[in-house]
Formats: structure tokens, C-alpha cells, sequence
């Protein structure tokens, strides 16, 4: 990308968490090249080629970052790249409503010398909030192009994607206003110019030096000393210096120092008419994080929720299905018991399982999940959700990627990337694996649901629910938590735009569909081989005696378990075609112990194939093996214990 | 007093100083919450749960669990 980075500029989205940044990117990318997107949009990069008016810009989104030192991964991801990637202008999207804050992000990145255009977004918010900016004013203050935007009406987006190339085209810089006072101001120099000729400078020596200055690493061990012996001492000096002459360490008078910028720049450039009178919308607000009121509507949202997901996926589901057994049966009457036959076969599960198995209840669960991130009510269940989190290890920022996880394990695993500290990452990641999603409820519905009722079914949920509670306060004694509690910002609340969200769950669908699909394509083509070469009746006799033994089952459903793995949610047309009966027939093979014997083992056995390399590539091999570890240990203990009780 | 002082509760208070560690404090400082500002003690959690801050200086506001919110030293502003 580098060479025709040349030619083709590189504009760089930069902007603090729900500021709209994605939002404005998205559309902006309507008048898209070609687009290509990484999982997750919130917590990775998207990029994307913009034509503007005969020219082409490459945009590229980074994740939301408050500041310019990293507190999570998603961060992490924003810096790494602003870092690295030479970006031709820097787009610095900022929160109209809440400007003072935002700009405190716009005067780091100042600092880089970098051209740069701020977006002011969210100008019809930062009104009903009775604050009204002065655009030209903000401008001359900051010294760099400030366009108003609406971004959810696409409001000024032509004009800030001419503006952002007319920035590369005329090169122009920042202008070096000197913003810090006089005593930090020679601080600051002072570091810079002590520099090393060959110090690997980031963006210019000023920016190098306040970083060093604001980085958590100590002169003593960090990479300045490595680096030079003379270089850390001088770092460690002008440190010591700051704090003596403030009495707070160093980073903090830069901060402060910063805080307090922003706010008089917001202070000088908006007028702000505070409202004596409560708004409707604060009213609403306080009836959602009401002690009583509050947590009947979160009750509310969440049973609607989920009767939305079943009541729409349902029907889907078997839609999608009609044509895949049609399909399957062409393929029997055709090739018969060849391993063309069992390879076609693999294949058209593997399809017909990404497409009318998971589809038709992850979607209608990304819809109403970007509805209620939209709307920011997931900052408001997080709120109301903390105490009871906290009481088993963790605390509300779980709360998405838990409730993502009732679709897909996937996403939500990748969406633990909100999360601060490691540990919370990897306790979250080790408990999604335990949530039903998509693929199992299949399952659950199918056996426990149709053959034992509705009201079992809700219990199992329930049953669920609290294994998950016990676990994550078991796992919690093994780790303890490092982080003192939640600080999670709570946006204003929005009616969300229905096209955005249409957008967001296209998004985040070609994400899932270029991760899961491969995997549960492969893995149900490989099954099909093992299946030909006959490997699976070997499988049945050496785990007889844990199936038949410990659980109870037919012997015949070893296979189906083992293969759980590759497949969650062909484990049940594996069970019957293990048992050699339909579904309606199912009855007369097994009882229905047996049945709920086998779904509780089934839900919980192993994470599948996809989930386990995704916890791979974000937690480790480690917290992989450990996953797959604990939930076989969890379903042979809880399947044997179900066995006995009922 | 804290932000969870019964005292505290539903006033106008402004911080005093951020008593925690340099972890806790450069987070509140990146969400935009420094000594000095004016803050409004909104909503709390029930059974121990957190407490929402509102920043009348930048207008963000956010929840904190009990654990930081106890190092947030402030005072009712006058």
C-alpha cells in the first residue's frame, strides 16, 4: 500500500469514542471506490477509496481514542496506525456537544505537525444541548480547516472530503503556535533538543519529547535509556523538573495543562445556553437509570429482545433450510455414496449452516444490538448492570460483548477488545464460550423446547445463566481482579438513524461471514471425508465408554460429540442421522432424559471451531486450550449430574 | 468526601484531587475529568453499584464503579 500511498493520498480518521467518527466514514465511503473492512468496525480499521471530484482519497477509520496513550487494545490499534501509516492529513473528528472534551484529543494531535481538518460532528446534538459553536472562530483558534457535520444526515461530508484533500494538496501544516505555558513550553524544548541526530523520531522532536514526557514508561527502563544512557537521565531530569515546580507528576501538568486549553478554546468559541428546565430527554434519561423503573424497562428491553430474535429467526430459518434439503436430496439421487456424494454433502451443510442456521437469529440480534448501541442505551444497561457484574468478577462494560455472544460467539469475543485490562478480557473471553448462541439454541429449541416444553426451555436459559454467575466467580479466585471498577462514559441518548444501523450490521455481517464461514465450510467438508473413510464408528467405540458409561446415551452419538466441534449446530441433524431416525421418529430412540442430557452436554462441550481460533488470535493459545479445557470439564460434570437428577 | 457521600448526592460538587493511583487518574483524565472541574452527582446504582459524573465544564458524563469513585476527593461547590 505504501507505494500507491504516493500517489493516492491518505486520510486518516481520528476521532474520541462516539463522537461519530465511524459514522461520518460510512458516509463518506457511500461514494465509495471499492471498501474493504476488518471485523468489528468499532475495534479495527476499516478502509475504503474515495473518489472526490476526480480525485481519489484513501480514507481510513481508526478505532476511538480518548487520548493518545493507549488504555485498551482498540486504542492501541487507533495509535499503532497513527503512528506507522504515513497519513497525508489527519481528519480529527470532534463531538460539537461536547467540545471542550473533544478537543483535548484535536490538541494532541497538533502537536504532529501533520495537515489536518476537524470535522465538527454532531452540531444538531451539541443544539438541543443549547451549545452553539462558532465555526470560523474555532478555526482561527485552532489554526487548521474546521467543517461543520451532520453525519447522520450526511451533512457536510463533500465539503470535508474536498476540504481534507485541498489540506494534502496545499500541504499545509498546523501553524507551530507555542500553546503550553512558558515554563512547560521550555521543558519541552529542552528534551527535544536533546535528542540524538539519530533518534527515531516520531512525526517532529517536540511531539517525541511530550510523548516520552506523557508515556507511563520509566526513564530508568524505557526505550530512551536503551536507546542512550544520557537520553533517559535527560528525560528522568526534565521530569523531575516539572513535578517540582508543580508539585503533580509530569504527565499530569501536561494533561492539566491540556484540559485546561480545550476548555477556554471551547470556552472562547461557544456560546452555551444552559436550560433551567429538564428536558424531555433527561427525563427519559433518569426513568432509564432509575433505582426501580430502570431495571423493569432493562427487563423489558431484553425479554423483547430476545422474543424479536426467535420469532424472526425462527421462520427464517426454515425458509433458508427447504431449499438446502431439496439440495441435498438432488445430491443423493445423483452421486449416491461416492465421496463426491459425502464431499457435496460437507458442503452444502457447511453452507446451509452459516447461512439458515446462524444467519436467521444473528442478524435480527446484530439489528436490535446496533439499535440499542445507537440509541446508547448499552452504556445505560452497563450502568445498571455493574453491581451485579462486580459481584462476579467483573464489571458493566461485559455486559455487550456477553449479550453479542447470544448470537454469535464470535464477535462477541472480538468485542472484548473494550475492555481495559487483560484480565477482564480473558475472563469475559473464557465465559462467552459458556452462552448459548445462535447455533446452540438451535438445539436447545429443537429438543428441549418442542419435546419438553416451552417453560424447560426458558429454564435452561435460566440454568445458563446462573453456571455462567458460578463460573466467573470461580475463574475470579484464579484471577484477581486488577482493575479498581468501571468508568464508562454514558453518550447522550439518540434516536438512531435507520440507515446507519442497516449500515453497521451490513459491516459487522461481512466481517462474521469472512471469519466463520471458511471455518464452518472446512470443518463440515472434513467431517464428511471422516465420515466416508468410516472413521466415525471408530470414534463411537472408543468413547463408548463416556457417552454410553457417564452420560447415558447411545453409543452412536460419540461421533455427534466429538464433531460438536467443528459444527455446534450440526449436531443435531448429526444425532439423528447418527441414530438412524428423523426428527419426528426421535422420540421412540430416545427419552427424553436422554434428550436433555444430551443438549446440556452439547450447549456447553467445547467451544466451537471459530470461536476457538478466534480466542486463539485475541487471548492466546493459552486462554484457548484453557477454554476448551474447562468447558469439557464443565459439560461432563454438569452431563452426568443432569443424568442422575432427572 | 466522595462522589458517594450521602451528602453528596444529587449536588453540585467540584474535585478536589484524584487520590488514586497513576492508572486510575490518567483514565478519569482522558474521559476529560480533572481537579477543578465542576461536576453533577447523578443517578446511583443500586446495591453498591456505581455513580454517574457529569462534567458541567465539558458536558460528558460517565459511570464510575464504587472502588474509583471512592478516590475522587470533591467538595460541594458553593
Amino acid at each position: 500500500m505504501r507505494e500507491p500511498a504516493r500517489r493516492e493520498p491518505v486520510a486518516l480518521f481520528i476521532g474520541q469514542p462516539n463522537c461519530g467518527k465511524s459514522t461520518l466514514f460510512n458516509a463518506l465511503a457511500g461514494h465509495k471506490v471499492q471498501s474493504t473492512n476488518f471485523p468489528g468496525s468499532t475495534v479495527q480499521h476499516a478502509h475504503s477509496r474515495v473518489a472526490v471530484g476526480g480525485k481519489t482519497l484513501n480514507i481510513i477509520d481508526l478505532p476511538g481514542a480518548y487520548s493518545l496513550s493507549p488504555s485498551d487494545p482498540a486504542e492501541k490499534v487507533a495509535l499503532t496506525h497513527l503512528f506507522e501509516e504515513e497519513a497525508d492529513v489527519l481528519v480529527n473528528v470532534v463531538d460539537a456537544s461536547i467540545l471542550g472534551r473533544s478537543l483535548e484529543l484535536t490538541l494532541e494531535l497538533l502537536e504532529t505537525g501533520r495537515p489536518m481538518v476537524v470535522a465538527l460532528n454532531m452540531l444538531d446534538l451539541a443544539e438541543k444541548k443549547g451549545v452553539v459553536v462558532d465555526r470560523a472562530k474555532l478555526e482561527a483558534a485552532l489554526g487548521v480547516p474546521v467543517i461543520s457535520t451532520v453525519a447522520t444526515h450526511g451533512r457536510g461530508v463533500g465539503e470535508l472530503a474536498e476540504a481534507a484533500l485541498e489540506a494534502v494538496e496545499s500541504g499545509r501544516r498546523p501553524s507551530a503556535e507555542r500553546r503550553w505555558s512558558p515554563a512547560v513550553e521550555a521543558r519541552i524544548a529542552g528534551l527535544a533538543e536533546a535528542l540524538p541526530a539519530d533518534f527515531p523520531v516520531v512525526f517532529n522532536p517536540r511531539f517525541t519529547a511530550i510523548r516520552m514526557i506523557e508515556s507511563g514508561a520509566s526513564p530508568e527502563s524505557g526505550f530512551s535509556v536503551e536507546f542512550c544512557p544520557e537520553l533517559g537521565a535527560e528525560l528522568a531530569k526534565t521530569r523531575a523538573a516539572l513535578e517540582a515546580e508543580r508539585g503533580i507528576p509530569a504527565y499530569e501538568v501536561l494533561a492539566a495543562e491540556r484540559h485546561h486549553q480545550a476548555q477556554k478554546i471551547f470556552e472562547e468559541t461557544s456560546a452555551v445556553r444552559r436550560r433551567t428546565k429538564r428536558s424531555p430527554a433527561d427525563r427519559l434519561d433518569d426513568a432509564l437509570m432509575h433505582p426501580v423503573l430502570g431495571y423493569v424497562v432493562l427487563a423489558g428491553v431484553f425479554l423483547t429482545f430476545f422474543f424479536v430474535i426467535f420469532k424472526a429467526g425462527a421462520p427464517l430459518e426454515s425458509l433458508f433450510l427447504r431449499p438446502l434439503e431439496s439440495a441435498k436430496a438432488a445430491v443423493a439421487a445423483r452421486w449416491g455414496e461416492s465421496l463426491w456424494a459425502f464431499l457435496a454433502d460437507g458442503l452444502l451443510q457447511g453452507v446451509g449452516g452459516g447461512v439458515a442456521i446462524v444467519l436467521p437469529y444473528f442478524v435480527p440480534l446484530l439489528f436490535l444490538m446496533a439499535v440499542l448501541e445507537d440509541a446508547g442505551y448499552l452504556a445505560r444497561a452497563g450502568f445498571l448492570l455493574d453491581t451485579f457484574m462486580h459481584r462476579l468478577g467483573l464489571h458493566g462494560k461485559s455486559v455487550s460483548p456477553f449479550v453479542l455472544g447470544f448470537g454469535c460467539n464470535v464477535p462477541a469475543i472480538t468485542a472484548t477488545r473494550i475492555l481495559e485490562s487483560r484480565r477482564d478480557r480473558l475472563l469475559t473471553s473464557l465465559l462467552i464460550p459458556f452462552i448459548p448462541c445462535s447455533a446452540r439454541t438451535t438445539i436447545i429449541l429443537a429438543l428441549v423446547a418442542f419435546y419438553l416444553g416451552p417453560v424447560w426451555a426458558m429454564g435452561f436459559y435460566v440454568a445458563n445463566l446462573v453456571l455462567l454467575a458460578g463460573l466467573s466467580r470461580l475463574l475470579s479466585i484464579f484471577l484477581p481482579a486488577d482493575t479498581p471498577g468501571l468508568i464508562l462514559e454514558i453518550p447522550a441518548l439518540r434516536v438512531p438513524s435507520p440507515r446507519l444501523i442497516a449500515r453497521k450490521v451490513l459491516l459487522q455481517l461481512r466481517a462474521f461471514v469472512k471469519l466463520a464461514w471458511p471455518l464452518l465450510i472446512g470443518g463440515s467438508v472434513v467431517l464428511s471425508v471422516l465420515q466416508y473413510l468410516g472413521w466415525d464408528r471408530s470414534l463411537n467405540v472408543v468413547l463408548g465408554p463416556l457417552v454410553a458409561g457417564l452420560l447415558g446415551l447411545p453409543r452412536e452419538l460419540g461421533v455427534t460429540l466429538v464433531f460438536g466441534f467443528l459444527r455446534k449446530e450440526l449436531s443435531l441433524v448429526m444425532m439423528l442421522q447418527a441414530l438412524g431416525t428423523t426428527y419426528q421418529e426421535l422420540p421412540r430412540v430416545l427419552s427424553t432424559d436422554q434428550m436433555v442430557v444430551f443438549t446440556v452436554f452439547v450447549s456447553l462441550f467445547i467451544p466451537c471451531l471459530s470461536t476457538f481460533v478466534t480466542l486463539w488470535k485475541e487471548s492466546g493459545r493459552r486462554a484457548a486450550f484453557l477454554s476448551a479445557g474447562l468447558s469439557v470439564a464443565v459439560a461432563l460434570v454438569l452431563g452426568y449430574l443432569v443424568r442422575v437428577i432427572v | 468526601m466522595n462522589p458517594l457521600d450521602p451528602d453528596a448526592r444529587g449536588k453540585i460538587l467540584r474535585i478536589v484531587d484524584i487520590s488514586g493511583g497513576e492508572n486510575v487518574r490518567r483514565r478519569l483524565f482522558a474521559m476529560g475529568f480533572q481537579p477543578g472541574d465542576r461536576v453533577e452527582s447523578g443517578p446511583r446504582g443500586i446495591l453498591g453499584g456505581p455513580v454517574v459524573l457529569k462534567n458541567l465544564r465539558t458536558g460528558v458524563a460517565m459511570a464510575v464503579g464504587r472502588g474509583i469513585a471512592r478516590k475522587i476527593v470533591v467538595a460541594v461547590d458553593a
